[in-house]
């Protein structure tokens, strides 16, 4: 298809790399240097998509990230699915490929533009709360057939295939925006030395500068853009970062700025080239050059396609050599929108009418507008477009001289395009994030950035400053404190001359009025993406939504993706006006990261997949992985889980495991328990405040096992410790509860008991740990050691010995989590494997059996030896575990969590009480979780006694066991409780003791 | 062979095994499964692991001159201030933490050293053989800095981050005291179950500037 708005010559697009691209399945070409929305309008695709309330057809009105209706799906096959893509922000490249995302079920006809008028009534303002919240489960229907009519995009059914990661930057200065301000504020800063970040969200740097028709230092703006450029780029203390958007600023000058790196080349990355980059900034000093956008004049059916921006029309024509239109009426408050009128007029089609609100402009503008021949209408405005899916003629009235009513009849003026200008609102966002907030300023007429807490300063259009020379000198100005701000000496930079027209004041206009009143009037939109119209936003202030907030939130008003950078600050004035108060009363709504959507992918980085979230190995990891376990995630550990054996259920492996460690020996990598090694004159001393059992007479060479609570007197944690020397202990903690212990230990070192002299020590990772248990581990042991004497009375259960083991140094524990004679052997990690795997050559005529978290499970409750945090969730003391040999009241120095359990609560008797479970029916094994309670028949709700805490099948005893807790359950020995399953059955239980097997305890004693 | 020390009071133990046990350090299995992106000649960075070093922390109050003497008189090396390090040729003495260092020596050398230490130290101080607990991995090469950029929030500029300087700070969702050796010559102490993770995750970083494991070719002696 021939490009019938692209002009001869002229733009910044590259004539000889012809581009070819789809829209809604038609395919277009346009060249190197496009955006997607510059070749649409080269192609002459007027409609890009339909409104959300009222089906009404849209076209482009901007040419930047405040575009509002041209958001399209971007991608050519499934996995590169991207939604919601601004295409004036989407460079073109060869095959792209992109689909309207709005005007479901189709541009051309239009289910809800059918049905029109009568939809939107439907949906007046505040209509998410007045329409579809009742009856509530109805909402899910509406809200996924509003977010399809509403043209929010879709996500890709598949994984993304390109990959996005994360880059740390600090730097002494950044500056935000690389326009006139930005790349003068840029240049000062580097020539001092400072680094410099320069980011910008376009490919192209230099912003207004590229479509601007003014001179510096004699040459084009562009030209002084391109040089600048150079210059910067050649300076080794200075990162450019086009295609880049500082979307997020934060505290502490931490901003996020999300680089699209290869969304210009394709669909896809190249290879080894990551997608989008998001920069994690941290900069000494913020120069915020973020510019402003133009705000569009509303005027009735100014929606219809073919009504744009002034400034917008200027850079199709300039930047992209693009014309939107063949005949103009151009509208403007000020004189910048006079530039599109020449620009248009100099593409050689015709400019219909200039028409100026003001009554009589002077100045330069105005002479030129003259000169050319323009039918230059002061004192007048558009009040209404006429057309169907595209501007016909726009209707002029003359307008009284505060613009407030229309002076006389209307005329009709045939065009197709209607550009408007209600002057320039400063790009305030970021300066928002942090929480400043912005405040009106009548000389601009617009909000500026308030105060800041942050080390950062604004310069240009950001700050109201509107001509070219101010910008570039307040550049120079922020640029030079930026660097003095950072440590460098900065020199006053020479400023460049500029020739610019001189500028007459603007007038502060933002509803154009018409002959009928608001309500009456054909719609005049405000936020073009959710179709509020200046109509809704008087509706709600009648309705009395006064506060801005809250009118935002009734009309949606820049609820879209676009955070309402077009339609704000209209909206306000309208809302200020309907309650006859100035904008400055009325004040403003702020802006919450991010500026403009940024991608999961580049949120996520590399953070996903393998990389997701760290997996911890023990020494023994890749003998578990060729032996086939199962992986069970305890923390970041990866623990064996079972060993199945081919052709095994995982209770058949439970089982195998169970009875080979109880009839023979097993197994079990147990590295992962957290190891604190603690030294110090004051140890003892130390571990007697924080356990709640006495350590003063623990000998060198004996173990303990001890209970940890919080102040609250509730267990979190519990383990063996170790007495290696006077001075010297070996603590293990739950495999989970590693790292909070240490940290727990540290707390109360350092804020409670800094005057003991202890050193706590992490050898988690150091010692690899197996434990060998069942009545055969001491022969497996005297098979792989000769200097440690294994005798049952020289070395007994709850004693620890140093001696070698395999030929590697250990220390041997004779300790037991499964109540069999056991051992567990620590080697340094490096020879954690060699031992292991030592282990099994010797073993291999004892049947040793590896077995896993789950087996272990299983031995322990057999024991009913409690796990922290499965039989413990923070609410229960040693006394309700049954520990009551564990505390050690009458300790000389108190222990943490003493006074907590003594608290009147914790002394009732009806508290509930951890007690073992067997089932009538010893085939069944119940839900953990399940809820105990004394009359099954009782109507719901229930009284509920306790619930199940653990629940295993014992292949040793030969039926189901079970721990939970039971209100008053010590007392409850032998009496039956019910247990009423979600899936109607009720099961029989009877109180036991915990201790379901060995209760004597002779089996580790041997 | 070794002997529970009743009469001691700390355990102290000779870590060496016999001499036909094979050792196997943190990244013995993950270096094996990587594979390079580039050649030695096109690659910009250049990734090993530095296995199977002694490895003590030592605890201890600075401001006690003591123990800096006892230090310096044990290991012929100053006691290194905040951020910073102490080499010689066998061995490297990073500061950690206000009164933690880490002292990375030979493997065999860390009883002898441990021993030198407890005989040379008097008072309240603590020294604890955590060899097989971490690994240093190494990085090097014109990208290195880039890849920790990627890895990690903490600022490596060669005026932030100056040769011989030591920091511990977040390496991804793991942890690692970074040593700056040498301008393009980094050291990643990280925790042994942590490693596959951080050696995965500096493999990946690297790709996209020519990944090759090993040394570089001039600092092959």
């Amino acid at each position: 298809m021939r490009q019938t708005n692209r002009l001869a010559d002229g733009g910044r697009i590259d004539r000889s790399k012809p581009l070819t691209f789809s829209f809604n399945g038609r395919q277009y070409t346009g060249y190197e240097g496009d955006t997607l929305s510059s070749a649409l309008i080269a192609n002459g695709v007027s409609v890009i998509g339909r409104s959300f309330k009222y089906g009404r057809p849209r076209g482009i009105v901007a040419a930047g990230a405040d575009e509002p209706n041209a958001i399209v799906q971007l991608g050519a096959t499934e996995a590169t699915q991207v939604p919601n893509v601004r295409a004036t922000q989407q460079p073109l490249f060869d095959g792209l490929v992109s689909q309207p995302t709005s005007g479901w079920p189709s541009l051309k006809f239009d289910l809800l533009g059918f049905s029109g008028q009568l939809f939107g009534r439907a949906l007046p303002p505040g209509f998410y709360y007045k329409t579809f919240m009742f009856p509530q489960a109805a909402w899910k229907f509406y809200e996924k057939h509003i977010r399809k009519a509403a043209g929010l995009g879709r996500s890709p059914t598949e994984p993304d295939v390109d990959e996005y990661d994360h880059l740390n930057q600090h730097t002494d200065v950044l500056v935000v925006g690389a326009g006139p301000a930005g790349l003068s504020a840029a240049l000062t800063a580097a020539r001092s030395g400072a680094q410099v970040i320069l980011a910008d969200e376009q490919a192209d740097m230099g912003g207004s500068l590229l479509s601007s028709r003014s001179r510096i230092n004699g040459v084009e703006a562009s030209q002084w853009a391109a040089d600048t450029l150079q210059e910067l780029a050649g300076m080794d203390n200075v990162l450019l970062l086009p295609n880049a958007t500082v979307n997020g600023y934060h505290d502490h000058n931490f901003l996020t700025i999300h680089e699209r790196r290869t969304d210009h080349l394709g669909d896809r990355a190249p290879e080894h080239q990551t997608r989008q980059r998001m920069h994690r900034v941290r900069a000494d000093w913020v120069v915020l050059a973020t510019g402003a956008h133009e705000r569009p004049l509303v005027y009735a059916n100014n929606d219809l396609p073919g009504c744009m921006l002034a400034s917008a029309v200027s850079t199709y024509i300039r930047r992209y050599a693009v014309i939107p239109g063949h005949s103009l009426v151009a509208m403007t408050t000020n004189d910048a929108g006079y530039q599109a009128a020449f620009d248009w007029q100099d593409a050689g089609r015709k400019v219909v009418a200039l028409v100026d609100t003001r009554q009589a402009p002077t100045g330069d503008c105005v002479e030129e507008a003259r000169r050319r021949g323009i039918r230059l209408l002061t004192g007048h405005a558009v009040i209404e477009a006429k057309g169907s899916t595209r501007v016909s003629a726009a209707r002029v009235a003359p307008l009284s001289e505060d613009g407030q009513h229309l002076t006389g009849p209307a005329e009709k003026l045939a065009c197709d395009t209607i550009a408007s200008s209600g002057g320039w609102s400063p790009a305030v966002h970021l300066s928002c994030h942090t929480g400043g907030r912005p405040v009106w300023n009548d000389d601009v007429i617009g909000f500026v950035p308030g105060d800041t807490l942050q080390r950062q300063s604004i310069a240009g259009a950001i700050a109201g400053t509107f001509d070219l020379a101010g910008c570039l000198e307040q550049g120079a100005q922020q640029g030079a404190e930026a660097a003095r701000q950072a440590g460098y000496e900065a020199k006053p930079a020479s400023l460049p001359t500029v020739e610019e027209p001189d500028t007459g004041n603007a007038m502060a206009l933002f509803c154009i009025p018409h002959e009928r009143r608001i309500s009456r009037a054909p719609k005049q939109f405000v936020d073009f993406q959710n179709d509020v119209t200046a109509a809704a936003i008087e509706l709600a202030t009648r309705e009395g939504f006064e506060s801005i907030e809250h009118v935002k939130r009734y009309t949606a008003l820049g609820f879209g993706t676009d955070q309402g950078k077009l339609g704000n600050i209209n909206g306000m004035a309208i809302a200020a006006k309907s309650m006859n108060k100035t904008i400055a009363e009325t004040g403003t709504t702020i802006f919450r990261p991010n500026y403009t959507p940024v991608t999961f992918g580049a949120i996520a980085g590399r953070h996903c997949d393998a990389l997701f979230d760290p997996e911890r190995h023990t020494a023994m990891h890749d003998w578990h992985v060729r032996h086939g376990a199962l992986f069970e995630n305890v923390g970041q550990w990866k623990r064996p889980w079972y060993y199945p054996k081919p052709g095994e259920t995982m209770q058949q492996s439970l089982d195998r495991e169970c009875l080979a460690t109880r009839n023979g020996v097993g197994i079990l990598d147990a590295s992962t328990l957290g190891k604190i090694d603690i030294q110090g004159k004051d140890a003892r001393e130390f571990i007697g405040r924080v356990y709640t059992n006495a350590w003063a007479k623990l000998a060198v060479g004996k173990c303990r096992y001890g209970l940890m609570c919080g102040e609250d007197g509730m267990v979190f944690d519990d383990g063996v410790t170790s007495c290696l020397g006077e001075n010297h202990f070996l603590m293990t903690t739950t495999t989970g509860g590693a790292a909070h212990v240490l940290e727990w230990l540290e707390l109360y070192h350092q804020t409670e008991w800094p005057e003991l002299e202890v050193y706590m020590n992490t050898v988690t990772d150091h010692w690899a740990t197996m434990t060998i248990a069942g009545p055969d581990s001491r022969k497996l042991l005297a098979e792989l050691t000769d200097d440690i004497d294994l005798d049952k009375d020289s070395f007994k259960f709850m004693d620890w010995r140093q001696g070698t083991v395999a030929g590697v140094p250990a220390r041997v524990f004779r300790i037991s989590f499964t109540g069999e004679l056991s051992y567990e052997i620590n080697v340094p990690a490096h020879y954690g494997l060699h031992v292991w795997e030592a282990l099994f050559e010797k073993g291999e005529r004892h049947n040793l059996t590896p077995y896993g978290t789950e087996t272990m499970h299983i031995l322990r409750a057999e024991k009913g030896f409690i796990i922290a945090g499965q039989d413990t969730d923070g609410s229960m003391h040693p006394y309700d575990l049954g520990l009551d040999w564990a505390v050690k009241e009458d300790k000389p120095y108190s222990f943490i969590g003493k006074r907590g359990m003594k608290r009147e609560d914790c002394l009732r008797q009806d508290r509930k009480q951890l007690v073992g479970l067997k089932t009538k029916d010893p085939s069944i094994v119940l839900p953990e979780g399940a809820q105990a309670v004394d009359d099954p028949k009782q109507p719901v709700p229930m009284t509920m006694l306790g619930h199940v805490t653990s629940s295993y099948y014992s292949a040793n005893l030969g039926r189901s066991i079970a721990m939970g807790v039971i209100r008053g359950g010590h007392q409850r020995s032998g009496d039956t409780v019910y247990y009423p399953l979600s899936d109607g059955r009720v099961v029989e239980a009877e109180i036991t003791s915990t201790l379901f097997l060995d209760p004597k305890g002779e089996r580790q004693n041997v | 062979m070794s002997e529970l020390q009743t009469d001691t009071r700390v355990s102290i133990m000779n870590q060496m095994p016999e001499a036909d046990v094979t050792a196997r350090s943190a990244l013995h299995f993950s270096q094996a499964a990587t594979q390079p992106v580039f050649g030695p000649g096109q690659a910009q960075v250049f990734l090993w692991e530095d296995a199977l070093r002694g490895q003590l922390v030592i605890r201890g109050d600075a401001s006690n001159t003591d123990f800096a003497k006892g230090i310096s008189s044990a290991l012929d090396l100053a006691l290194p201030g905040q951020l910073a390090s102490s080499v010689s040729d066998a061995m490297a003495l990073l500061w950690i933490a206000p009164d933690e260092w880490l002292l990375l020596c030979d493997l065999e050398q860390a009883f002898a050293i441990e021993t030198r230490l407890r005989d040379a130290l008097t008072g309240h101080y603590a020294v604890i053989n955590v060899s097989g607990g971490q690994t240093q991995i190494r990085l090097a090469g014109s990208a290195a800095a880039r890849v920790l950029q990627k890895s990690m929030p903490y600022a490596v500029s060669d005026t932030h981050f100056p040769v011989g300087k030591v920091a511990t700070t977040a390496l991804s969702k793991t942890q690692a005291t970074v040593r700056r050796i040498d301008s393009t010559d980094w050291e990643l102490t990280v925790r042994r179950s942590f490693a596959d993770y951080a050696w995965r995750w500096l493999t990946d970083a690297s790709r996209e500037y020519g990944l090759h494991l090993g040394q570089p070719e001039h600092d092959e002696t």
